[in-house]
Protein backbone atom coordinates (compact mmCIF):
# COMPACT_ATOMS: atom_id res chain seq x y z
CA UNK A 1 0.00 0.00 0.00
CA UNK A 2 1.23 3.59 -0.72
CA UNK A 3 1.65 6.25 1.94
CA UNK A 4 -1.00 7.99 3.15
CA UNK A 5 -0.89 11.28 4.34
CA UNK A 6 -4.48 12.57 5.70
CA UNK A 7 -4.79 16.18 5.49
CA UNK A 8 -5.64 17.88 9.21
CA UNK A 9 -5.81 20.76 11.35
CA UNK A 10 -3.28 21.71 14.62
CA UNK A 11 -6.18 19.90 16.68
CA UNK A 12 -6.13 16.69 15.41
CA UNK A 13 -2.96 16.13 15.80
CA UNK A 14 -2.51 13.99 18.79
CA UNK A 15 -5.06 11.42 16.82
CA UNK A 16 -1.70 10.64 15.20
CA UNK A 17 0.64 10.86 17.92
CA UNK A 18 2.91 7.67 17.90
CA UNK A 19 1.30 7.10 21.79
CA UNK A 20 -2.26 7.30 20.18
CA UNK A 21 -2.13 3.53 19.32
CA UNK A 22 -3.41 4.53 15.81
CA UNK A 23 -1.94 1.86 13.60
CA UNK A 24 -1.60 4.68 10.78
CA UNK A 25 2.40 5.66 10.18
CA UNK A 26 1.35 9.09 11.64
CA UNK A 27 1.95 10.89 8.60
CA UNK A 28 0.42 14.24 8.11
CA UNK A 29 -0.35 16.84 6.06
CA UNK A 30 -0.34 20.33 7.64
CA UNK A 31 -1.52 23.96 5.43
CA UNK A 32 -0.68 27.15 7.16
CA UNK A 33 1.41 30.58 6.70
CA UNK A 34 5.00 30.07 8.32
CA UNK A 35 5.03 32.85 11.05
CA UNK A 36 8.58 32.19 12.60
CA UNK A 37 12.01 30.97 11.17
CA UNK A 38 14.33 29.77 14.33
CA UNK A 39 17.03 27.69 12.85
CA UNK A 40 16.16 24.36 12.39
CA UNK A 41 12.54 24.83 13.62
CA UNK A 42 9.94 27.34 12.20
CA UNK A 43 6.09 27.80 13.28
CA UNK A 44 3.70 28.01 10.81
CA UNK A 45 -0.23 29.46 11.68
CA UNK A 46 -3.29 27.49 10.38
CA UNK A 47 -5.78 29.88 9.63
CA UNK A 48 -7.68 30.78 12.84
CA UNK A 49 -6.61 27.34 14.08
CA UNK A 50 -3.78 27.85 16.13
CA UNK A 51 -0.21 27.05 15.67
CA UNK A 52 2.51 24.42 15.14
CA UNK A 53 5.66 23.86 15.33
CA UNK A 54 7.98 22.03 12.82
CA UNK A 55 11.52 21.00 12.90
CA UNK A 56 12.77 21.19 10.18
CA UNK A 57 15.17 18.97 7.89
CA UNK A 58 18.24 20.26 6.86
CA UNK A 59 17.02 20.70 2.47
CA UNK A 60 14.02 22.47 4.14
CA UNK A 61 13.74 26.03 2.32
CA UNK A 62 10.54 27.94 4.19
CA UNK A 63 10.50 31.53 3.85
CA UNK A 64 8.44 33.84 5.75
CA UNK A 65 4.60 34.82 5.26
CA UNK A 66 4.55 32.01 2.54
CA UNK A 67 1.63 29.33 2.27
CA UNK A 68 3.08 26.16 2.92
CA UNK A 69 2.05 22.70 3.13
CA UNK A 70 3.64 20.34 4.68
CA UNK A 71 3.94 16.37 4.61
CA UNK A 72 6.02 15.60 8.58
CA UNK A 73 4.97 13.17 11.42
CA UNK A 74 3.57 14.00 14.67
CA UNK A 75 6.49 14.05 17.50
CA UNK A 76 6.37 15.22 20.86
CA UNK A 77 8.31 19.08 21.62
CA UNK A 78 11.47 19.19 23.64
CA UNK A 79 9.35 21.63 25.71
CA UNK A 80 6.28 19.56 25.68
CA UNK A 81 3.57 19.78 23.26
CA UNK A 82 3.28 18.11 19.73
CA UNK A 83 5.17 19.46 16.70
CA UNK A 84 5.86 18.01 13.16
CA UNK A 85 9.08 16.48 12.29
CA UNK A 86 8.80 17.68 8.47
CA UNK A 87 9.44 15.28 6.00
CA UNK A 88 8.79 17.56 3.04
CA UNK A 89 7.20 20.86 1.67
CA UNK A 90 5.31 22.44 -0.68
CA UNK A 91 5.47 26.40 -1.03
CA UNK A 92 2.33 27.51 -2.18
CA UNK A 93 2.90 31.08 -2.34
CA UNK A 94 1.09 34.42 -1.12
CA UNK A 95 -1.27 32.94 1.81
CA UNK A 96 -4.15 35.46 0.57
CA UNK A 97 -4.89 33.43 -2.37
CA UNK A 98 -5.82 30.48 -0.51
CA UNK A 99 -9.23 30.72 1.40
CA UNK A 100 -8.74 28.52 4.43
CA UNK A 101 -12.37 27.93 5.14
CA UNK A 102 -12.16 25.61 2.26
CA UNK A 103 -9.45 23.66 3.69
CA UNK A 104 -11.24 23.34 6.99
CA UNK A 105 -14.08 21.91 5.34
CA UNK A 106 -11.65 19.33 3.03
CA UNK A 107 -10.45 18.24 6.36
CA UNK A 108 -13.68 17.96 7.78
CA UNK A 109 -15.35 16.31 4.67
CA UNK A 110 -12.06 13.98 4.25
CA UNK A 111 -12.40 12.67 8.00
CA UNK A 112 -16.37 11.89 7.50
CA UNK A 113 -15.57 9.82 4.52
CA UNK A 114 -12.89 7.56 5.03
CA UNK A 115 -13.57 4.97 2.56
CA UNK A 116 -12.43 7.27 -0.34
CA UNK A 117 -9.81 9.32 0.78
CA UNK A 118 -8.20 7.06 4.23
CA UNK A 119 -7.79 3.92 5.26
CA UNK A 120 -10.86 3.17 8.05
CA UNK A 121 -8.00 1.69 10.19
CA UNK A 122 -6.50 5.38 10.52
CA UNK B 1 7.33 23.91 -37.50
CA UNK B 2 8.47 20.27 -38.64
CA UNK B 3 10.01 19.18 -35.41
CA UNK B 4 7.63 16.28 -35.04
CA UNK B 5 8.54 14.37 -37.94
CA UNK B 6 12.40 13.99 -36.91
CA UNK B 7 11.01 13.31 -33.06
CA UNK B 8 7.70 11.41 -33.46
CA UNK B 9 10.11 7.88 -34.86
CA UNK B 10 9.05 6.10 -31.81
CA UNK B 11 6.60 3.43 -33.81
CA UNK B 12 3.78 5.73 -32.86
CA UNK B 13 0.75 6.23 -35.82
CA UNK B 14 -0.80 8.74 -35.88
CA UNK B 15 -3.75 7.30 -36.10
CA UNK B 16 -3.97 5.36 -33.05
CA UNK B 17 -3.51 9.02 -31.17
CA UNK B 18 -6.77 10.27 -32.03
CA UNK B 19 -8.84 7.71 -30.34
CA UNK B 20 -8.53 7.88 -26.63
CA UNK B 21 -4.38 6.48 -25.62
CA UNK B 22 -5.69 3.32 -24.08
CA UNK B 23 -8.89 3.34 -24.93
CA UNK B 24 -11.34 0.91 -26.24
CA UNK B 25 -12.91 -0.72 -23.20
CA UNK B 26 -16.34 -1.38 -24.19
CA UNK B 27 -19.46 1.54 -24.29
CA UNK B 28 -15.86 4.03 -24.08
CA UNK B 29 -17.97 5.89 -26.66
CA UNK B 30 -21.66 5.76 -24.71
CA UNK B 31 -20.20 7.31 -21.63
CA UNK B 32 -17.70 10.33 -21.62
CA UNK B 33 -18.36 11.57 -18.24
CA UNK B 34 -15.23 12.63 -16.62
CA UNK B 35 -15.30 11.91 -12.87
CA UNK B 36 -13.57 13.88 -9.97
CA UNK B 37 -12.01 10.98 -8.06
CA UNK B 38 -9.26 10.20 -5.80
CA UNK B 39 -6.52 8.10 -6.27
CA UNK B 40 -7.37 5.66 -3.17
CA UNK B 41 -10.54 5.53 -5.03
CA UNK B 42 -8.71 4.63 -8.73
CA UNK B 43 -6.90 1.62 -6.54
CA UNK B 44 -10.05 0.68 -5.07
CA UNK B 45 -12.18 0.59 -8.74
CA UNK B 46 -13.12 -2.79 -9.47
CA UNK B 47 -13.53 -4.40 -12.55
CA UNK B 48 -16.59 -6.49 -13.53
CA UNK B 49 -14.88 -8.89 -15.95
CA UNK B 50 -11.52 -8.50 -17.45
CA UNK B 51 -11.41 -5.76 -19.72
CA UNK B 52 -14.30 -4.19 -18.26
CA UNK B 53 -14.73 -0.18 -17.60
CA UNK B 54 -13.59 0.57 -13.68
CA UNK B 55 -16.15 0.83 -11.49
CA UNK B 56 -16.81 3.25 -8.61
CA UNK B 57 -19.22 2.97 -6.36
CA UNK B 58 -21.21 0.93 -8.57
CA UNK B 59 -21.12 3.67 -11.66
CA UNK B 60 -18.85 3.13 -14.58
CA UNK B 61 -15.60 5.46 -14.35
CA UNK B 62 -14.01 5.46 -17.58
CA UNK B 63 -12.77 8.78 -18.13
CA UNK B 64 -11.31 10.19 -14.51
CA UNK B 65 -9.55 13.60 -13.50
CA UNK B 66 -7.45 13.61 -10.18
CA UNK B 67 -5.09 16.22 -8.34
CA UNK B 68 -1.58 14.97 -6.76
CA UNK B 69 1.56 15.82 -6.07
CA UNK B 70 4.75 14.14 -8.96
CA UNK B 71 6.35 12.42 -7.23
CA UNK B 72 8.51 10.82 -9.70
CA UNK B 73 8.99 11.53 -13.50
CA UNK B 74 10.45 9.39 -16.31
CA UNK B 75 10.49 10.34 -19.32
CA UNK B 76 10.48 7.26 -21.99
CA UNK B 77 10.75 7.24 -25.99
CA UNK B 78 7.00 6.76 -26.31
CA UNK B 79 5.93 7.88 -22.76
CA UNK B 80 6.33 9.81 -19.94
CA UNK B 81 5.21 8.14 -16.79
CA UNK B 82 4.50 10.63 -13.31
CA UNK B 83 4.37 8.74 -9.78
CA UNK B 84 1.23 11.04 -8.49
CA UNK B 85 0.28 11.03 -4.76
CA UNK B 86 -2.26 13.06 -3.37
CA UNK B 87 -2.41 12.08 0.39
CA UNK B 88 -4.69 9.49 -0.51
CA UNK B 89 -2.71 6.72 -2.56
CA UNK B 90 -0.08 7.03 -5.37
CA UNK B 91 -0.66 5.83 -8.74
CA UNK B 92 1.68 5.74 -12.08
CA UNK B 93 0.36 8.12 -14.98
CA UNK B 94 1.50 7.78 -18.25
CA UNK B 95 0.93 10.27 -21.32
CA UNK B 96 1.62 8.92 -24.25
CA UNK B 97 3.76 11.53 -26.83
CA UNK B 98 1.95 12.43 -29.27
CA UNK B 99 3.25 14.82 -32.17
CA UNK B 100 2.13 17.50 -31.00
CA UNK B 101 3.31 17.04 -27.21
CA UNK B 102 6.30 16.35 -28.31
CA UNK B 103 6.49 19.52 -30.68
CA UNK B 104 5.52 21.27 -27.31
CA UNK B 105 8.37 19.90 -25.78
CA UNK B 106 10.84 20.65 -28.36
CA UNK B 107 10.08 23.88 -28.22
CA UNK B 108 10.68 24.20 -24.74
CA UNK B 109 13.73 22.55 -24.91
CA UNK B 110 15.06 24.81 -27.21
CA UNK B 111 13.85 27.71 -25.26
CA UNK B 112 11.74 28.78 -28.42
CA UNK B 113 8.38 28.54 -26.61
CA UNK B 114 6.82 31.68 -26.18
CA UNK B 115 6.88 33.00 -22.61
CA UNK B 116 8.39 31.27 -20.29
CA UNK B 117 9.95 28.63 -20.99
CA UNK B 118 8.16 25.51 -18.98
CA UNK B 119 5.56 27.73 -17.92
CA UNK B 120 3.31 24.68 -18.62
CA UNK B 121 5.55 21.59 -17.75
CA UNK B 122 4.95 19.53 -14.98
CA UNK B 123 7.71 19.94 -11.88
CA UNK B 124 8.37 17.29 -9.74
CA UNK B 125 7.26 17.39 -6.18
CA UNK B 126 4.71 20.19 -7.94
CA UNK B 127 0.79 19.13 -8.13
CA UNK B 128 -0.40 18.36 -11.37
CA UNK B 129 -3.85 17.99 -12.91
CA UNK B 130 -4.43 14.63 -14.72
CA UNK B 131 -7.20 13.58 -17.00
CA UNK B 132 -7.27 10.26 -18.38
CA UNK B 133 -8.31 6.53 -17.99
CA UNK B 134 -7.46 3.65 -15.91
CA UNK B 135 -5.98 0.60 -17.33
CA UNK B 136 -4.40 -2.35 -16.59
CA UNK B 137 -0.75 -4.02 -17.59
CA UNK B 138 0.34 -7.37 -16.07
CA UNK B 139 -1.78 -6.89 -12.96
CA UNK B 140 -0.46 -3.29 -12.09
CA UNK B 141 -2.79 0.00 -12.45
CA UNK B 142 -1.99 2.80 -13.93
CA UNK B 143 -3.61 6.09 -15.56
CA UNK B 144 -3.56 6.57 -19.13
CA UNK B 145 -3.59 10.22 -19.54
CA UNK B 146 -4.94 12.26 -22.07
CA UNK B 147 -3.42 15.50 -20.58
CA UNK B 148 -1.12 16.37 -17.42
CA UNK B 149 -1.05 19.88 -16.53
CA UNK B 150 0.10 21.77 -13.22
CA UNK B 151 -1.88 22.79 -10.78
CA UNK B 152 -1.01 26.35 -9.07
CA UNK B 153 -3.95 27.28 -7.07
CA UNK B 154 -3.92 25.77 -3.68
CA UNK B 155 -8.27 26.28 -3.76
CA UNK B 156 -8.45 24.14 -7.05
CA UNK B 157 -6.58 21.13 -4.70
CA UNK B 158 -9.59 21.47 -2.30
CA UNK B 159 -12.59 21.79 -4.57
CA UNK B 160 -11.48 18.84 -6.57
CA UNK B 161 -11.51 16.86 -3.40
CA UNK B 162 -15.06 18.62 -2.14
CA UNK B 163 -15.97 17.44 -5.61
CA UNK B 164 -14.97 13.78 -5.22
CA UNK B 165 -16.28 13.72 -2.15
CA UNK B 166 -19.54 14.87 -3.54
CA UNK B 167 -19.95 12.95 -6.35
CA UNK B 168 -18.73 9.81 -4.21
CA UNK B 169 -22.08 10.42 -1.87
CA UNK B 170 -24.14 10.94 -5.06
CA UNK B 171 -23.54 7.53 -6.67
CA UNK B 172 -23.29 6.06 -2.25
CA UNK B 173 -26.32 7.83 -1.35
CA UNK B 174 -27.79 9.08 -3.90
CA UNK B 175 -28.85 12.91 -4.98
CA UNK B 176 -29.19 15.07 -2.50
CA UNK B 177 -32.02 17.44 -1.88
CA UNK B 178 -35.71 16.12 -1.37
CA UNK B 179 -37.87 15.91 1.62
CA UNK B 180 -37.21 12.54 2.59
CA UNK B 181 -33.40 13.53 2.14
CA UNK B 182 -31.62 11.64 5.54
CA UNK B 183 -29.25 10.01 7.57
CA UNK B 184 -28.42 6.78 5.74
CA UNK B 185 -29.42 8.02 2.04
CA UNK B 186 -33.29 7.68 3.16
CA UNK B 187 -33.57 9.96 0.01
CA UNK B 188 -31.92 7.85 -2.28
CA UNK B 189 -33.03 8.26 -5.37
CA UNK B 190 -32.03 6.69 -8.53
CA UNK B 191 -29.67 8.88 -9.62
CA UNK B 192 -26.75 6.30 -10.48
CA UNK B 193 -29.29 5.09 -13.41
CA UNK B 194 -27.71 7.94 -15.46
CA UNK B 195 -24.30 6.05 -15.22
CA UNK B 196 -22.55 8.72 -14.79
CA UNK B 197 -24.28 10.75 -17.22
CA UNK B 198 -25.94 12.69 -14.23
CA UNK B 199 -24.68 16.27 -14.27
CA UNK B 200 -24.75 17.83 -10.99
CA UNK B 201 -27.22 20.45 -12.21
CA UNK B 202 -29.51 17.54 -12.72
CA UNK B 203 -30.02 15.86 -9.33
CA UNK B 204 -32.88 17.56 -8.52
CA UNK B 205 -34.39 15.88 -11.31
CA UNK B 206 -33.45 12.35 -10.39
CA UNK B 207 -34.68 12.92 -6.31
CA UNK B 208 -37.91 14.18 -7.73
CA UNK B 209 -38.37 10.81 -9.45
CA UNK B 210 -37.42 8.37 -6.70
CA UNK B 211 -39.00 10.00 -3.77
CA UNK B 212 -39.26 7.53 -1.07
CA UNK B 213 -37.13 5.04 -2.45
CA UNK B 214 -35.93 3.15 0.06
CA UNK B 215 -32.20 2.90 0.89
CA UNK B 216 -30.45 0.47 -1.66
CA UNK B 217 -27.57 -0.61 -3.51
CA UNK B 218 -26.65 1.59 -6.57
CA UNK B 219 -26.98 -0.92 -8.74
CA UNK B 220 -30.67 -1.45 -7.45
CA UNK B 221 -31.07 1.59 -8.27
CA UNK B 222 -29.83 2.11 -11.50
CA UNK B 223 -31.93 -1.02 -12.28
CA UNK B 224 -34.67 0.69 -10.42
CA UNK B 225 -33.93 4.35 -12.69
CA UNK B 226 -34.25 2.06 -15.78
CA UNK B 227 -37.20 0.46 -15.56
CA UNK B 228 -39.01 3.35 -14.44
CA UNK B 229 -37.43 5.75 -17.64
CA UNK B 230 -37.31 3.05 -20.43
CA UNK B 231 -39.89 3.32 -22.80
CA UNK B 232 -42.24 -0.33 -22.51
CA UNK B 233 -45.11 -2.23 -22.27
CA UNK B 234 -47.33 -3.07 -20.18
CA UNK B 235 -45.40 -5.99 -19.49
CA UNK B 236 -42.20 -4.01 -18.24
CA UNK B 237 -38.57 -5.24 -19.11
CA UNK B 238 -37.07 -8.70 -19.64
CA UNK B 239 -33.90 -8.83 -17.20
CA UNK B 240 -31.62 -10.08 -20.47
CA UNK B 241 -32.69 -6.25 -21.47
CA UNK B 242 -31.97 -5.06 -18.45
CA UNK B 243 -28.59 -6.60 -18.04
CA UNK B 244 -27.73 -5.13 -21.84
CA UNK B 245 -28.97 -1.84 -21.30
CA UNK B 246 -26.91 -1.11 -18.10
CA UNK B 247 -23.94 -3.86 -19.26
CA UNK B 248 -24.37 -5.39 -15.77
CA UNK B 249 -23.73 -9.18 -15.58
CA UNK B 250 -27.31 -11.08 -15.37
CA UNK B 251 -25.92 -11.89 -11.54
CA UNK B 252 -25.61 -8.39 -10.71
CA UNK B 253 -29.53 -7.40 -12.21
CA UNK B 254 -30.92 -10.85 -10.32
CA UNK B 255 -29.47 -9.24 -7.22
CA UNK B 256 -30.59 -6.24 -7.85
CA UNK B 257 -34.39 -7.40 -8.55
CA UNK B 258 -34.45 -9.55 -5.60
CA UNK B 259 -33.47 -6.31 -3.40
CA UNK B 260 -35.80 -4.23 -5.23
CA UNK B 261 -38.36 -6.83 -4.36
CA UNK B 262 -37.78 -7.36 -1.28
CA UNK B 263 -38.58 -3.25 -0.71
CA UNK B 264 -41.99 -3.68 -2.76
CA UNK B 265 -41.24 -1.36 -5.35
CA UNK B 266 -41.18 -4.11 -8.32
CA UNK B 267 -42.96 -6.76 -9.64
CA UNK B 268 -43.21 -9.75 -11.81
CA UNK B 269 -45.56 -9.28 -14.73
CA UNK B 270 -45.52 -12.49 -17.73
CA UNK B 271 -42.88 -14.67 -16.09
CA UNK B 272 -40.22 -14.72 -13.22
CA UNK B 273 -37.59 -12.56 -15.52
CA UNK B 274 -40.04 -9.96 -16.22
CA UNK B 275 -40.29 -6.72 -14.14
CA UNK B 276 -41.96 -3.40 -14.16
CA UNK B 277 -41.97 -0.64 -11.31
CA UNK B 278 -45.28 -0.81 -8.77
CA UNK B 279 -46.85 2.35 -8.97
CA UNK B 280 -47.16 2.74 -5.73
CA UNK B 281 -47.71 6.71 -4.95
Amino acid sequence: MSLQTPRVLPAHLHAFHPSSGAPSTHTIRLLGTVSALHGDTATITCGGNGDVTLVLRPDSHLQMGKLVEVVGKVMDLEGGGLGVRVLGTMDWGNPADCDYKIYEKVVEATHKLKPIFYDSNE
Amino acid sequence: MDYGNSFGGGGFMPGEMSASPGGGGKGDLNNTTLRPITIKQALDASQPYPEANYQIDGADASSITFVGQVRNISTQTTNVTYKIDDGTGEIEVKQWIDTSTAQDTMETDDGKGPGAPGKDQVELNGYARVFGRMRAFANKRFVSAHCVRPLRNINELHVHLLEAAAVHLFFARGPPGGAGAGAGGAGAGAGAGAVGDAAMGGMDDYAAQAKGLPAMSPVARRVFNLLKTEFQSNEGLHMQVIATKLGLPMADVQQAIDELLSAGVIFSTVDEYTWAVLEYH
